[in-house]
């Protein structure tokens, strides 16, 4: 059997058990419930802040209607910021990687912003299929071409989201084998390439963050057209 | 690619929404945020008493 590095993002079964329930269900236990206290700890503390200055920063560009998706947005983004953290410590896996988790969540909830768009203003959710300022003979082809972009949002998010992290950890696995294999045979390049990997698993630090950051963001100016 | 096997979508599906519907949000609600404490000015805010009935 030769080396497969795609291996990695096999859904690990141990004695008939999927562990990916197990790296659905642990994550949490790092995120204490707060007592009702004025004052928590710091682990406490710290959370609520980033929770409210996330909350803070999404929804200060929508109106009031677009609030009512405050608690889902936003334990979307704990949900998805802790998988693809945690996913960069040596041998864990990480559930985003996998298609379906992505599109399940992009899916359902994009057809949700387009659905209450369609049902508590038609017009203006329709609107958004002309740009202003169309002259008239491209007006035809304007259409078809937004209506295609707005189909192809829900696959452009969980794509994105997948293949941002699956490409991070295939990196990460290639050039951790690298600097394994030329340890014995070329160890300055391996020190070099150990270095390169250290820079990369900060830049996947970053991305991690960031990707989940940029779901939330777009379902949020998906909600923003239509609420 | 083996994200690509569709035989576990269907349970990662309903595994990962019940996660986030239930596990995720009691515990981002249970945050709850103070007002900013204001510092207390010497002169009392003006204010007009009631003087309209309970309807």
């Amino acid at each position: 059997m030769m080396l497969n590095f795609f291996d990695q993002f096999m859904s690990p079964v141990l004695l008939g058990i999927p562990l990916i329930a197990l790296a659905l269900l642990l994550p949490w236990i790092l995120f204490p419930n707060p007592a009702a206290r004025w004052i928590n700890n710091r682990l406490i503390t710290l959370q609520g802040w980033s929770i409210s200055q996330a909350t803070h920063q999404l929804f200060t560009p929508l109106n009031q209607g677009g609030h009512k998706w405050a608690t889902l947005l936003i334990s979307l983004m704990i949900f998805l910021i802790s998988l693809n953290l945690l996913g960069l410590l040596p041998y864990t896996f990480t559930p985003t990687t996998q298609l379906s988790l992505n599109m399940a969540f992009a899916v359902p909830l994009w057809l949700a912003t387009v659905i209450v768009g369609l049902r508590n203003q038609p017009t203006i959710a329709l609107g958004h299929l002309l740009p202003e300022g169309t002259p008239l003979p491209l007006i035809p082809v304007l259409i078809i071409i937004e209506t295609i972009s707005l189909f192809i949002r829900p696959l452009a998010l969980g794509v994105r989201l997948t293949a941002n992290l699956t490409a991070g950890h295939l990196l990460i696995q290639l050039i951790a084998t690298a600097v394994f294999v030329l340890l014995p045979l070329m160890p300055t390049v391996a020190i070099l390439t150990a270095s390169v990997l250290f820079l990369l698993t900060l830049l996947e630090v970053a991305v991690a963050m960031i990707q989940a950051y940029v779901f939330i963001l777009l379902l949020s100016l998906y909600l923003q057209e239509n609420v | 690619m083996p994200q690509l096997n569709p035989a576990p979508w269907l349970s990662i599906l309903v595994f990962s929404w019940f996660v986030f519907l239930f596990v995720i949000p009691p515990k981002v609600l249970n945050h709850s945020f103070m007002n900013e404490p204001a510092p207390q000015s010497a002169e009392k805010p003006k204010f007009n008493p009631w003087n309209w009935p309970w309807y």
